[in-house]
């Protein structure tokens, strides 16, 4: 039966087919997975810097700060984050970063460690970016301790680099907390 | 009580049941081996003590009557025969039954109060016997219902959030008034109505949340009495312990105040009781020479004033005297002969609650728990409370705390300082006065105005907080607010006072752990926080004439260490839970051996200990502590199931600083005493 015949070489190809593109697509999805790291990028001390989306919870504008007496540099005031009051920080000095006036583009990125919330202020907020693991560098021995403590390395980007920060560690940092226990 | 505590409870009792068992056994045939004696005499002291510790009065109950016999024992009155290790058994079996019923959550499975009685007369097999399984009668339907207090809590921060939305809807009001008079014609004609009917609307709202918030707070609250069970008794022991016949009254136990408060007010009772009954009120004898009733009489008081509840405690004692008391704070250096001759009579009195001037008294502090008036002080403070002292040479001694009805909401003064806008608790404020340039003058180092005659101590509210200072013009009123505090005035100007309001207290967050001047948050009708100040820390600030600011400290506190003393595994464990929970770092000790070896490589800076160990007791191992360098000075908490004064007293004469009984002993006790003695 000849259309039989036919009809199965042509099974036979199709399949063939088939688990080409099957094996092809397998090994695009696993490239993708590697080589992106989804961060939220913002501008600090004139830098760019970075962090993982996951520790992000939202971008405000700046509100009025209520400064609060007899606290560290670093805590620039509190707000009112949806009946929460939250303190806004500024971590430029901790970074060994200059701290240039927040302009318009000045936002509070709110995040969240494993007991509160706190606000980071940034110069700008640039969004959510996808930024390529195959441009990661780690943080040389030579920069000093406290930033190689708080950051994990840096991309070489086209646009310049990204610094990678690692909020877990700025978030348990003890320079943060306000008051002893 | 949680149910850890009591899985480690019954693994422990079968331990010691186990010893007492096969131990008992052994004395029936060497009935005078005083050291297996003693050694069960232990076990069941210790099973006696780890009961009380987990509130099991049933097994305490029955390992006390066999502590008893076996005390018998060993003083040679009570025979060591047959038929008393019988009935020893007897004892183990029982508590053997009760702590399995106890692992399957069942209910006891014997008549205890039967069977101890039973066991006092040498006759158990009818009680033992006897063991019916009881009828569970079902709970019936009733008028009240079981609610969890975190979901009470979250209601009332909820009708919170309530407030302060109506508060922005108040400050949209007062806009449309504004946009109201710009606009004109129809469009007027048309807003006008609209803008009174939104008034209505929202005025009803505030009747329907004021409301709401009452009973919201009505369900939090408790009477006073339900606090004051304990303390006739307790006078009445301590009177008794003294030689001294002394009365108790309570006066508006039914007054109500919320569940928080009422927690931070029984220890302050306890405390102040104690005082009037072994300071105040004199022997018998000695009252009925000053023409005194032979009966003195301590009274607590109750009632309600404002937004605030008084509570009252005032005994008819030999008052404090002023001139003793600056003469003990000058020896103990903390004022100086000219500062004591200067000091008024009334002031002289709160010489008393400054750290250091009570804890001298603390080793001869008969009944009292080692600590002094200055954590009473400090604690009112921390309801946002204030204390006031009045008495009389020879006749009374009164001590009055006005305490809020409840921290959710307080009525507050909102003023403007240093660009910033604060809310401070109203019932610190006296008076809002207004003062010119030439009205103040420097004294002394510091400036003073005269408020009503008297000259009182003026500070810029924004130079305390370190904020930027408003620039005057020549001519300008400043606004000063007279705030008072354990009866002391003090002055703080501001750049405006911005009017009375009911505030929701709001928490910093965790990032927060304390901040001086700070009480906490609340949100205003614009949506912006305020920061409510704490004003025994603008006391606190001034009085050390520093700036302020230079205290503030942000490197991290060392963890606090402790050692806990124990040979019960269940206390040892309880303790240790309470404590890690709470942010120290605990080691145990299973003896006093054990807790010197400890001691004598790392330092710690508190120890927590038992009496009744084998080896050295709590008292020895609290002696040999203080002998060696490394901690002299380190607290030491004794906590016992001895009861006795001659216990508190011993505790005392060794070197502890404070003593809690087992029986009574319950979380907040252990932690509020930790906390008084090492923060």
């Amino acid at each position: 039966m000849p259309l039989d015949q036919e009809e199965s070489y042509d099974i036979q190809t199709v399949l063939a087919k088939m688990r080409d593109e099957y094996w092809h697509g397998l090994a695009e999805q696993e490239t993708g997975a590697e080589e992106i790291m989804d961060c939220l990028v913002f501008m600090l001390g004139g830098e760019r810097h970075a962090f993982e989306t996951r520790h992000a919870c939202e971008v405000i504008r700046v509100p009025r700060l209520v400064k609060v007496p007899a606290v560290q540099d670093l805590i620039k005031g509190v707000f009112n984050l949806r009946g929460e009051i939250t303190a806004a920080m500024d971590v430029r000095p901790l970074l060994g970063l200059p701290q240039p006036e927040l302009g318009p583009a000045g936002r509070i990125i709110v995040v969240k460690s494993e007991h509160f919330a706190t606000g980071i202020l940034a110069e700008a907020a640039l969004g959510v970016q996808g930024l390529p693991l195959e441009q990661f560098e780690p943080s040389h021995p030579g920069s000093s301790l406290d930033r190689r403590r708080l950051v994990r390395g840096h991309f070489n980007t086209d646009d310049g680099a990204t610094i990678l920060l690692d909020l877990e560690a700025l978030l348990t940092s003890p320079e943060i907390m306000v008051g002893a226990d | 009580m949680g149910k850890r505590y009591i899985e480690i409870f019954c693994r422990e009792a079968e331990e010691h049941l186990a010893s007492l068992q096969s131990g008992l056994l052994v004395l029936e045939k060497h009935p005078t081996r005083m050291s297996l004696l003693h050694e069960l005499l232990r076990n069941a002291h210790t099973l006696k003590g780890s009961a009380r510790m987990v509130g099991l009065s049933d097994i305490s109950a029955i390992t006390h009557t066999m502590e008893e016999q076996l005390k018998g024992m060993e003083q040679g009155n009570r025979p060591v025969d047959a038929p008393a290790i019988d009935l020893l058994l007897k004892g183990t079996d029982a508590v053997a039954l009760i702590t399995s019923a106890l692992s399957k959550g069942e209910p006891p499975p014997l008549d205890v109060e039967a069977f101890v009685a039973d066991y006092e007369r040498g006759e158990v097999g009818r009680s033992l016997a006897s063991v019916e399984p009881q009828e569970v009668i079902p709970d019936q339907l009733s008028e009240t219902v079981r609610a969890n207090v975190k979901s009470l809590d979250a209601l009332v921060n909820l009708i919170g959030e309530m407030i302060i939305n109506k508060k922005r809807l108040e400050a949209k009001l007062t806009r449309l008034r504004g946009i109201e008079r710009e606009v004109e014609g129809t469009a007027a004609d048309l807003l006008v109505p609209f803008r009174r009917d939104l008034e209505e609307d929202i005025l009803y709202l505030d009747y329907l949340i004021a409301e709401l918030h009452q009973k919201a707070m009505e369900l939090r609250m408790f009477p006073l009495k339900s606090i004051c069970d304990g303390f006739e008794r307790m006078v009445r022991d301590l009177a008794q312990a003294q030689g001294k016949e002394v009365r108790l009254e309570t006066v508006g136990a039914n007054i109500e105040m919320d569940r928080v408060l009422l927690e931070g007010l029984k220890p302050m009772l306890i405390h102040l009781l104690t005082n009037a009954v072994c300071h105040g009120i004199e022997p018998p004898d000695q009252r009925e020479s000053k023409g005194k009733s032979r009966q003195g009489s301590v009274r607590i008081t109750a009632r309600h004033e404002g937004s605030s509840v008084v509570v009252e405690v005032r005994d008819d004692g030999k008052g404090m005297d002023p001139v003793r008391i600056k003469a003990a704070a000058v020896a103990r250096g903390l004022i100086d002969q000219r500062d004591a001759e200067a000091m008024r009579d009334e002031e002289a009195l709160y010489l008393t609650l400054r750290p250091g001037f009570s804890t001298a008294e603390v080793v001869t502090d008969v009944a009292g728990r080692g600590v002094g008036m200055d954590v009473v002080k400090k604690n009112v403070e921390r309801i946002k409370g204030n204390l006031t002292m009045t008495s009389q040479v020879g006749s009374h001694t009164e001590i009055s705390l006005q305490l809020p009805l409840s921290l959710s909401v307080l009525d507050a003064l909102i003023v403007a300082s240093g660009g910033e806008t604060f809310a401070i608790p109203i019932n610190y404020v006296q008076e809002i006065l207004r003062v010119g340039e030439d009205e103040i003058t420097p004294l002394g180092g510091s400036e003073v105005i005269k408020v009503r005659g008297t000259t009182t101590p003026v500070y810029s509210l924004s130079d305390v907080l370190e904020l930027p200072r408003r620039q005057l013009l020549p001519g300008a009123r400043l606004t000063a607010l007279v705030l008072k505090l354990c009866d002391q005035r003090i002055a703080f100007t501001v750049d405006a006072h911005l009017g009375n309001s009911e505030v929701v207290v709001k928490g910093l967050g965790k990032q927060f752990r304390n901040v001086t001047f700070l009480f906490g948050a609340t949100i205003l009708g614009d949506g912006n926080p305020a920061l409510i100040l704490n004003v025994p820390d603008l006391y606190s600030a001034v009085a050390e004439q520093t700036r302020p600011g230079l205290q503030k400290s942000w490197e991290v506190k060392v963890q606090q260490r402790v050692l806990v003393v124990d040979d019960s595994i269940t206390t040892r464990t309880m303790e240790q839970s309470i404590l890690t929970a709470n942010g120290y770092l605990v080691e145990t000790a299973v003896c006093g051996e054990d807790a010197l070896e400890k001691a004598a490589v790392r330092d710690f800076d508190l120890v927590i200990s038992d009496v009744e160990m084998p080896g050295i007791n709590g008292f020895q191992l609290t002696r040999q502590l203080r002998a060696t360098d490394r901690h002299r000075e380190t607290p030491v908490i004794i906590v016992s199931s001895l009861s006795r004064d001659e216990d508190k007293r011993q505790a005392m004469e060794a070197g502890a600083q404070a003593y809690i009984v087992k029986g009574s002993f319950d979380q907040g006790m252990l932690l509020e005493t930790v906390q008084m003695l090492i923060g």
